[in-house]
């Protein structure tokens, strides 16, 4: 998988199951459901998917002060088990930008490693850029701040 | 917020001068030297940085410095985390269910 350099959030786990498994699990309306209960007093209300290019995912967590969080996107590419992409939006983001989910998934040794890669969508302000995000600035961002 | 320090290091030469200016406050010349593109370029990026609160500048008779503000890229690091954190949760639930799944066959 050849990785954005302006990604945000890279993420690598492996997992003791099949790559079918691991896909459909990552596209299961239960596995949503259960994703925002960070403690018991969390609601999901709504999950939805909708597995085709095209299709919508979206995501609604309730606090249990009643504030709601909205999760939303479209799967631009479906290739099971191999690869799954999809846009991503979160309704409390205050940077407001919607983001770039691509997750591709390999087996090896009967265990599944997924490689998830979070990278921003250029829009038209940002059209002078290359590339959204961080690469090589992040890495000098993390010794500024332990400077600071 | 968050939102305009990612603009403003949405760009290669934004960031360049972000990270000479990590190892302390430089002159605009030498936070600027060897860019490879115009002094109006130049301007038009670092007021893009002063702008979303990056990037100060103080005056000192002729010279202009130019220094990092680590809280505003504290911000937008922090905005970092909140999205790994969210993503990773998502991949424990989806451990957890693929547990399930196994233990009940």
């Amino acid at each position: 998988m050849i990785e954005p350099p302006g990604y945000v959030v890279r993420i690598e786990r492996s997992f003791e199951a099949p790559p079918e498994a691991v896909f459909d699990a990552w596209t299961s309306p239960e596995v949503m459901r259960r994703w925002f209960h960070v403690g018991p007093d969390w609601e999901t209300p709504e999950a939805e998917v909708d597995l085709r290019v095209g299709g919508k995912v979206r995501v609604v967590m309730r606090q249990p002060d009643g504030a709601e969080v909205e999760a939303s996107g479209e799967y631009t590419e479906i290739d099971r088990p191999h690869r799954l992409a999809m846009t991503w939006t979160f309704s409390d983001d205050p940077s407001n930008q919607q983001q770039l989910i691509e997750l591709s998934f390999s087996e090896s040794d009967g265990s599944t490693t997924v490689v998830m890669i979070n990278s921003g969508i250029a829009t038209d302000e940002r059209r002078d850029a290359q590339h959204w995000g961080w690469d090589g600035c992040f890495d000098q961002l993390e010794r500024t701040l332990a400077s600071s | 917020m968050a939102n305009d320090s990612f603009a403003a290091l949405a760009h290669p030469i934004r960031r360049e001068i972000v990270e000479r200016l990590s190892g302390g406050a430089a002159t605009v010349g030498a936070a600027s030297r060897d860019l490879g593109v115009s002094k109006p370029t130049i301007s038009r990026h670092l007021k893009m940085l002063e702008e979303a609160g990056v990037v100060v500048r103080v005056i000192d008779g002729r010279t202009h410095r130019l220094a990092l503000r680590p809280e505003t890229l504290a911000e937008a690091a922090e905005w970092i985390e909140s999205q790994r954190i969210r993503w990773e949760r998502l991949f424990d639930v989806v451990g957890e269910y693929l547990e399930e799944r196994a233990d009940r066959k």
